[in-house]
Formats: structure tokens, C-alpha cells, sequence
């Protein structure tokens, strides 16, 4: 199986304060195609820090992290850019939304801007709604970000990411702003896309978003504790079982 | 605790405070300033002529053998209350040189007078009265002397009649009487002593001495009737019509208030757009205060205690600014007229008060959205979800556009409110600069000719020397023609020399009597002119009059006038009407074919020349400085040199077309930087997404500057639209007063005006946006993790 990312010694220190702050210390992990990663870790352990790092949103300051086999701390900032846009799709807590354009536009504003398919507007429109329409909200395409739920809106958000066909997906909370029911219908979703091959790092703190995950890191204070694969044969309740007894061995 | 608030928030948004404090600070200036020059303006020309001891009337005569017909005429008049006098010589610029050299240029008669014995005031620059002149002393009065580069202290020489006498320059005084742009007779101004040695020569005696009059009377045109007849009388006008002389000031004047108001206007939309803004920013601190109990009416009393603070140290610094800004705009016209506001410190504070009391309202009004908001705006960063309209008018699946292009042109007509109001002060900072400079261009054009009843020609040679001969009697006004035609023929430049000549003859309409001036030409058609109404007149007995005249005589086409000429009375068949800048309107025309004696000519503007070959503009410049050679005369122009001349206020205009350029970009900068700094603040996490997603630093910075320069492109169409509705509006009125009451045509320089200056505004907008929008560099895609 391909490798997608690779983490390789990655550091990241912030100075704070004249005071120096080691958010993430040597690092290593990695990603294969179709694999669907979880994070989890204590509040301040590093978790979005490592996801925004290895995704080339942030600097690191040391390390390795190679994205494809092309070797992302070595890129500049225009490079890092058009990885992120035609390779790879995000998802936050937040569901941060062009205030000015309609869910389909933000949507599909990513495939607008990317080189990648050279399609027209109207055929990435298209997709757009296709999209939409997998994920149940064909019904909102025209409508104002603030007319929508936050369920509806994290689903466009994963419409978004998903529009460039990225070969991998990286969340930070996806559910951490939905109640119980839309958080499970975003989870089922995503669970969908890698069924059908999407590579996916979610950072989370939640067991039940994590246990449908193929392979659960745990970080405390910069450094991966522990790595835990979780049996896809079992059922999701098991699954949650399981990592819930590992996370609390690790100290959770 | 709420002082820690206010100085918390202060610091904390320093640069959105800064800007508003800026705003502030130019809204108290412009206020301040702005109403200080229209009570100057206002009350300006009264002002200046109640101090300068002005009359109801006044008479220039010549004395024909020490005779003095105009003061036995006034002594047993019924209709002169009381009258001043002060004895004059009259010279001309050929009497003054200063190292063989004319000591300045002009072509109208200049006066020399005894500044101890007159009543009337003459001021300095300082606008103080000056009542002595030392023996050996001279002080120059009129616009001409403020021209020129004489410095107090230059010696130079008077050369009249035997005498030959050597004076020291004592500085440029203000002359209320014939100081202005348009009359601009010289007054030279010696001591007692110095004048007596002038006045007793025999041939000043004999050619050069007459008076000054100063009226007063309580039935102006009884008193015109009466003086209409009178002989040796070389000039009489009346205070009206003095005022209407300073038309070409009073025009920058005009402008200038107009300018003010526009400024006032202005920064009171500035402020109130961005006390709106920063207000709706706070959506989330306001909901958190709610949320955690406080009152809608301590809320509110926090921010009017912010925008007090702001407020009063703003205007507090407008205040003083207000002072070398006011004289900086104003500066312009005061060089001619005593222009000074007693109350200028009163007013500037209460103006300053009215700043702060203004901002405070609008402060109060913004603060009552602070009632609709809820904690639930804290939760939902201000989005309440109740908009159930789509607020987006563009599709980007139905585009062609580039994503930041689209971004860019969606966004402006997202926030229609916000940018239209951008928009609004770009276009009115644009208009303001594209009217000032067609009214300048027009200033300077050939239009002008029409409205100074001039034929065009090749060269404009303005010849007092001559022309003096000519009024004096000493020479024929042909003799001169054919003069100047030898010498250039002499000259390998053979031309047509002609000259428009001025009559001033008593007119009889409706029974009363007129002192109008008629302009004669024999080597022009009358139908070489525009009229306004009527046919031009064909046969020796017909004539055209100005609309204000005709007005003024209560006469139609077609009526006929009475007209005293050389001691005969002959009837005139008015044919047609015109308009005249000239002698503010009190203008007629005489048919060529009307022969009228030479010696009646009371002046001219000057000899105009048309080269027989038609040699090209180049030619005509080269020649030009050939001429200022040969006759030894600075005073030759081409069209647009001479129109410059006469109207004399083309350049002052530039100026004040060029500082208010200045401030207008001073506006839009602070505007674009404000906004620009208010949209990255308020957009923080959109930048951060759309650099999470992947666009690039440059994309942003275009999408932003974008939104800026589409706004300031409808701005531009905007004031391009406007410019010429504005002229109508405000410049027609101004020049209607001077006489041109049928509207003015304007001279457009579209590269310039719809061209030039747009791309000024349009590059300073556009650069000072995409500056500010570096600023988002400093966002990154990792923010998204950070933004609440």
C-alpha cells in the first residue's frame, strides 16, 4: 500500500515570550492510502498543531514530512499552497464559510480556483451538486450560509474539501461544533468517503469520532504516546470499547 | 472598571482608533475652516470696502487746463449727498523704469497720488491701514505690483513731463477701488511732499493731472444721468459695479466655499460610515457584555464614553490645524482684498463643539443597534441566521471570471451599503477635482474671447504706451495701426493690425441716462461675434447691448435708444443682445459701418495681429518673443496667454484645483486604508480559510484591492457623469453674476479631466488599498485553528 504522508524527527517550537515552547517533538508516523488516521490527546498536547504542520498550513521547525513522497518541508510557500488546494481538503470545527457566497459557491470555489480538472464553471457547478446531493443537502445549494444548520453547513464544508478529489482529507474537530445527531450524520459521511478510498487524519477528542477511525494515535506534550489499530471487523460499539480501554491505559 | 474597559479597548484596537481619531481630526479642520471661510467669503467684500472708506460712486476726471468741469458739476448737484476728491497723475507703465527697464507690465492707465492727504484707506499685507509714506518712498497698490518681483527696497525712477525723480520701493498695498483682478489700475502712492514736485510740472499740468471722486448719494441713477454728460470724465462707475470687478476672485472665492462645503460634507459621511462600521464590529463584545448582565444603557454609555474621548481629542487637534488650513485655502484671493473674520477663533471652537456633538449623535444612533443584538451574536459571530434572502448576486458556476476576480465584484455588491458609500466620497473627491479644473481650462480658453467680445487672432499685443497716445489725443488711432503693420512687415512677418476700440457714451432709454461702453471695430464684421439673441447689427444705426444691460435699461430688440456723441444726440435701433465679461456686462457694440470720431476713444484692450502667411502655433510662439524684442514690451500673447492675462485668475485656480487634489487624496488614502485595515480585521477567518484551502498571498491581496478599485472605477463614471450637472449648478451662477447670464461654454481637456486625474485617484486608492491588504500576509492558514 502506498504511503500518503509521511512524518519523519518533525518538530515545532513556538517562542512565546522570549520563552521557548516545544509544541511538537519528533514526531513520526505514517499515513497509508485509504487509511483513516485519528488523533487524540489532552487539551494543549499538540494535536492541531501536528495536524496543521504535517498539512503545510504551519511552519515546522524541524523534520521531515513528506506528502506523496514529495518532501513538504522543502516546498515554499506558493508550492505548499497549490498542495493544499488541488491534493488535499479540510475540514475545521469552526465551519468557516465565504459570508458572501451562496453553500454551492464555497463549495465549489476551491475547484474554480485549482489548474487540476480544467473544467468549466459549469461542469465543477455540476459536481458541486452532485456532491451536495450524496451528502442529503442538494436542498441548500442556493441558500445564504446564515439560512442553514450547522449539521447542513459541516456537510458542505466536506462537499468542499471532497471537490477537488484530494488524496487526502485532513479534519481538525469536525464534529466538535454539532450536537449529537448531526455529529453522527457528518461521521457517517466521512466514514463513506474512505470506504471509497480517501485517505483522512482526523483530530479529535472524541471516542465515538475516533473509534471509526483504522489506526488512533494519542499525544501528550508533543510526543505520540502510543499508536493504536482498531479491529475493522468489529462493530462500531465494540471499537469504541476497545479504544476507550487502550486510551484509558494510556492515561486518558 | 469602564475607564479600564475604554483604555483596554483603545489600546487594544489601536489602529481602527488611530484612523477614526484621524477622521476626527479632519472633520473638525474641514468644519472649522471650511465655516470660517464662508463667513469670510460671505461678509469678505463688505467687510473690505466699509474699511477701505468706499462711496456709492466714483469719477476718474482730466483736468483740461487746470479746469476741473466734474467738481463744478458734483458742487451744484442735487443728487451728490457729499464727495470726496483726491488729485492723481495719471501714468502709464512707460513712466516707471528700474535699471532702463519697464519696472512692471501692465496696459491700463496707473494713477500717482499723496497717500496723506486721501480719506481713503490702502492696506498692507498684514491688513493693516497704512497712513504715511516717507518723502523718497513709493507704495505700489493693485494685483499688477503683488505680480511682480519687487522687493522693498529696490530703487527705480519716475519719468514724466521735466521731472526725472528716483523712489524707493515701500511695499505692495491692497486697493480696494482699483485693485481687483479685472480693473487693476495701479495706484502709486508717495508722500505730500513728493507729489506737489510731480503735480507742479507743466506738462503734467497740462496732460496728465486729474481726480478722483468719491460719492455718495442717495439716488444712484439720477446721479449717473446727471454725470453722464459731463466732460473730461475719463471713468465712472459705481460701487456695484466695483464689487462685480472682483468677480474673478469672488469666483475662487466661490469655489472655494463650495470646496469647504463639499469637505464638511464630506467628513461628516466618513464618520458616520465609520463609527458605523467599528460599531457593528463589537457585535461580539457587545453580546458577551449582555450575556454576562449588563444593561442595553451601560453598553451604550461605554461606547459614547470611547467616541467622546476620541472626539474631544480630535477636535481638539482640528481646532488648532483649522487656523494654516483656513489661511492656507483662502490665501488665494486674499492677496487682493482685505479678507479677515473677527469671530475666526469663536467659531472654530464652537465648529470644534459641533464636531464632537455630531460624533456623539452618530454615536447615539449606531449604539442602538446594541438593543437587536443578543449573547446569542457572541455565540454565532453576529450571525443570527434570521436573513432569509439570498444575499448572493452572483453564481460562480455561472462565471467566466477568475476566482478572485469574481471574489472581488461579488463582495461589492454583497456589501452594497459599504462600498456604496466608498464609492460616494471617491466620486465626490473626483467631481470636485475634474469642475475645478474644466472651470480652469475654460478660464484659459478661446471660449473666453466670446465673453470678452473679442475676435481671435494671431497675437494679442496689449500697447498702453500707444494706446495712452491715442486716448490723450496725441496720435490717431490708425497712425498706430499702420505703425505696427511697417514694423513687421519690416520684419519679414507682413500681418493684419486692427484694434478694438472703446467708446464710453451717455445712453438715454426710457428716459434715463447711461454711461456705457461700446466697442467699435472697423476691420471686423459685427457678425464676426455671438449673440444671444437677435440679428447682428447691419447699418450704422443699429446696435447690440449685454442681456444685463438691456435689463438693466428696461429695453428690448428692437426699441430704440438715444446715444450722445461728440455733443449730438443720434437714434439707435437695438438688433441684438450678447453677454460680456467685460466691465462686468455694462458693454455695447456699434456697427463698422458706423463712423465715429477717433478722438472720442476712451481706451482698448490692445492691437491684434494676424500674420498673413497663417504660420502654425510653433511659429507663432517663436515670432511672439521676436516681437517682445522689437517693441520692447513683455505684453504680447498669444490667445491663451492673453486670456490668462485679462482673467487673471487661471493659475490661482490650478492652484486651488491642485490642494484640493492634494486633500482629496489625503481622504481617499486615509478612506482605503481605513476600510481596508476594518475589512482584514473583520475577515480574518475567511483569509485564513481561503489560504487553508490554497490561495496564495497574491490572490487575497488582489481580491481585496480588487474590491477597492472596482468601487473607485464606479466612482470615476460616477463624478464623469456628474461633472457636467455639477457645472451648471455651481459655476453657471457664478459667472451669470459677472455678466454671462446665458450659460457658459466649458472647455473639456478629456485627457486631463477624464483621464489624467481619474488615474491619479484610481492609482492612489488601488495602491494604498493593495499596501494595507500586504497586511493579510500575516494571517496564515493555521489562523483557522486560532479565530473564535
Amino acid at each position: 500500500m502506498n504511503t500518503v504522508l509521511e512524518v519523519k524527527d518533525l518538530c515545532k517550537t513556538y517562542i512565546v515570550n522570549k520563552r521557548q515552547n516545544n509544541v511538537l517533538r519528533n514526531v513520526n508516523f505514517s499515513v497509508n492510502e485509504g487509511e483513516m488516521i485519528g488523533v487524540m490527546g489532552p487539551s494543549g498536547s499538540g494535536k492541531s498543531t501536528l495536524l496543521y504542520t504535517v498539512s503545510g498550513m504551519d511552519k515546522m521547525t524541524a523534520g521531515e514530512v513528506f506528502f506523496c513522497g514529495k518532501n513538504m518541508s522543502a516546498m515554499r510557500e506558493k508550492e505548499l499552497a497549490t498542495v493544499r488546494l488541488e491534493d488535499m481538503g479540510f475540514i475545521f470545527q469552526q465551519m468557516y464559510m465565504m459570508k458572501n457566497l451562496s453553500v454551492l459557491d464555497n463549495i465549489i470555489l476551491p475547484a474554480v480556483k485549482s489548474a487540476k480538472h480544467r473544467e468549466s464553471n459549469q461542469k465543477i457547478e455540476q459536481r458541486g451538486r452532485e456532491l451536495m446531493k450524496r451528502l442529503g443537502i442538494a436542498e441548500i445549494a442556493g441558500n445564504d450560509i446564515n439560512e442553514v444548520s450547522g449539521g447542513q453547513l459541516q456537510r458542505a464544508c466536506i462537499c468542499r474539501s471532497m471537490i477537488n478529489n484530494p488524496k487526502m482529507i485532513f479534519a481538525d474537530e469536525p464534529t466538535g461544533s454539532l450536537n449529537r445527531t448531526s455529529s453522527e450524520e457528518v461521521m457517517e459521511e466521512l466514514t463513506k468517503l474512505n470506504a471509497n478510498g480517501t485517505t483522512m487524519m482526523i483530530v479529535t477528542h472524541d471516542v465515538k469520532v475516533a473509534s471509526r477511525c483504522g489506526k488512533v494515535l494519542f499525544i501528550v506534550d508533543g510526543n505520540i504516546k502510543g499508536e493504536y489499530a482498531i479491529d475493522s471487523s468489529a462493530n462500531l460499539r465494540d471499537r469504541e470499547r476497545s479504544l476507550n480501554h487502550w486510551l484509558m491505559e494510556m492515561g486518558w | 472598571m469602564y475607564r479600564r474597559m475604554i483604555l483596554k479597548d483603545l489600546k487594544r484596537k489601536k489602529t481602527l482608533n488611530i484612523i477614526l481619531l484621524l477622521f476626527v481630526v479632519l472633520s473638525a479642520m474641514f468644519t472649522a475652516s471650511g465655516v470660517n471661510n464662508i463667513m469670510t467669503v460671505e461678509k469678505g467684500l463688505d467687510h473690505y470696502f466699509e474699511e477701505a472708506g468706499m462711496a456709492d460712486y466714483y469719477i476718474l476726471s482730466h483736468k483740461s487746463n487746470g479746469k476741473d468741469s466734474v467738481q463744478e458739476l458734483l458742487q451744484n448737484s442735487e443728487n451728490a449727498k457729499s464727495y470726496r476728491k483726491d488729485e492723481v497723475i495719471y501714468t502709464s507703465e512707460d513712466n516707471f523704469k528700474q535699471n532702463g527697464k519697464k519696472l512692471m507690465e501692465y496696459y491700463n492707465v496707473s494713477m500717482v497720488q499723496s497717500l496723506s492727504n486721501s480719506d481713503f484707506h490702502f492696506f498692507d499685507s498684514e491688513n493693516k491701514i497704512v497712513k504715511e509714506v516717507d518723502s523718497g518712498k513709493m507704495y505700489i497698490a493693485g494685483a499688477i505690483a503683488g505680480k511682480s518681483d519687487l522687493q522693498i527696497g529696490d530703487k527705480f525712477t519716475l519719468k514724466i513731463g521735466e521731472i526725472n525723480m528716483e523712489f524707493e520701493f515701500a511695499g505692495v498695498l491692497k486697493d480696494a477701488l482699483f485693485g481687483s483682478e479685472m480693473i487693476n489700475n495701479p495706484r502709486m502712492l508717495v508722500s505730500d511732499e513728493d507729489f506737489r514736485k510731480i503735480a507742479n510740472d507743466e506738462y503734467v499740468k497740462q496732460y496728465n493731472s486729474g481726480s478722483i471722486y468719491y460719492i455718495e448719494t442717495d439716488d444712484l441713477s439720477a446721479l449717473q444721468s446727471e454725470t453722464a454728460e459731463a466732460e473730461d470724465v475719463y471713468l465712472a462707475i459705481d460701487n456695484e459695479t466695483v464689487k462685480l470687478n472682483y468677480f474673478m476672485n469672488m469666483l475662487v472665492a466661490m469655489i472655494i466655499l463650495i470646496v469647504s462645503i463639499g469637505l464638511i460634507i464630506v467628513s461628516f459621511a466618513v464618520l458616520r460610515f465609520t463609527i458605523g462600521f467599528t460599531i457593528a464590529e463589537e457585535f461580539r463584545e457587545i453580546g458577551v457584555m449582555k450575556a454576562i448582565g449588563l444593561q442595553n444603557h451601560s453598553i451604550r454609555l461605554l461606547y459614547l464614553a470611547k467616541y467622546f474621548c476620541i472626539a474631544v481629542v480630535g477636535a481638539f487637534i482640528g481646532y488648532f490645524l483649522n487656523i494654516p488650513f483656513g489661511k492656507m485655502l483662502i490665501a488665494s484671493i486674499s492677496k487682493n482684498m482685505v479678507l479677515e473674520n473677527q469671530n475666526s477663533a469663536v467659531l472654530g471652537i464652537l465648529c470644534c463643539i459641533v464636531v464632537v456633538l455630531v460624533i456623539l449623535f452618530f454615536s447615539w444612533n449606531c449604539t442602538g443597534k446594541i438593543k437587536k443584538l443578543s449573547p446569542i451574536d457572541a455565540v454565532r459571530s453576529g450571525q443570527t441566521g434570521k436573513r432569509f434572502h439570498k444575499k448572493s448576486i452572483l453564481q460562480l458556476g455561472k462565471t467566466k471570471l477568475k476566482s478572485t476576480a469574481f471574489l472581488a465584484i461579488n463582495d461589492v455588491f454583497s456589501q452594497p451599503k459599504q462600498f456604496s458609500i466608498i464609492t460616494a466620497i471617491f466620486a465626490i473627491c473626483t467631481v470636485f477635482v475634474m469642475v475645478l479644473s474644466v472651470t480652469a481650462n475654460t478660464l484659459s480658453s478661446e471660449k473666453m474671447l466670446k465673453l470678452l467680445g473679442l475676435t481671435k487672432s494671431d497675437v494679442y499685443f496689449v500697447d498702453s504706451k500707444r494706446i495712452t497716445d491715442v486716448i490723450s489725443g496725441a496720435r490717431n488711432v490708425n497712425e498706430t495701426k499702420q505703425e505696427i503693420s511697417d514694423i513687421l512687415a519690416e520684419n519679414h512677418m507682413p500681418a493684419f493690425v486692427y484694434i478694438e476700440e472703446w467708446y464710453n457714451l451717455s445712453v438715454t432709454a426710457n428716459g434715463e441716462k447711461y454711461k456705457v461702453n461700446f466697442v467699435w471695430c472697423d476691420d471686423t464684421e459685427t457678425t464676426d461675434y455671438t449673440y444671444t439673441k437677435g440679428v447682428a447689427p447691419k447699418y450704422e444705426n443699429e446696435i447690440a447691448l449685454t442681456e444685463v444691460l438691456a435689463e438693466k435699461m428696461g429695453v428690448e430688440i428692437g426699441d430704440t435708444l438715444i446715444i450722445g456723441i461728440d455733443g449730438e444726440n443720434k437714434e439707435f435701433i437695438l438688433t441684438a443682445l450678447f453677454q460680456s465679461i467685460m466691465q462686468t456686462g455694462n458693454v455695447g457694440r456699434l456697427c463698422q459701418e458706423f463712423e465715429i470720431p477717433n478722438q472720442l476713444m476712451t481706451g482698448a484692450i490692445g492691437y491684434q495681429i494676424n500674420f498673413n502667411d497663417n504660420p502654425e502655433e510653433k511659429i507663432i510662439s517663436e515670432r511672439i518673443e521676436t516681437l517682445k524684442d522689437i517693441f520692447q514690451n513683455k505684453n504680447i500673447y498669444n490667445v491663451r496667454g492673453f486670456i490668462n492675462n485679462v482673467t487673471g485668475v487661471s493659475d490661482t485656480l490650478e492652484s486651488v484645483r491642485n490642494f484640493v487634489l492634494l486633500i482629496s487624496l489625503i481622504v481617499i488614502i486615509l478612506i482605503a486604508v481605513l476600510m481596508e485595515h476594518s475589512f482584514i480585521s473583520n475577515e480574518k477567518s475567511e483569509i485564513a480559510l481561503m489560504k487553508a484551502i490554497g490561495f496564495r498571498n497574491h490572490a487575497i491581496m488582489t481580491q481585496h484591492t480588487g474590491r477597492f478599485f472596482i468601487s473607485v472605477i464606479l466612482a470615476q463614471l460616477l463624478a464623469s457623469c456628474l461633472c457636467v450637472p455639477l457645472l451648471i449648478l455651481f459655476i453657471d451662477p457664478i459667472f451669470s453674476t459677472m455678466g454671462a447670464t446665458g450659460g457658459i461654454e466649458y472647455q473639456f481637456n478629456v485627457v486631463e479631466q477624464f483621464v489624467i486625474y481619474p488615474l491619479i485617484i484610481t492609482a492612489t486608492v488601488a495602491i494604498s488599498a493593495f499596501l494595507t491588504a500586504i497586511h493579510t500576509r500575516t494571517i496564515t492558514a493555521s489562523d483557522t485553528a486560532n479565530i473564535e
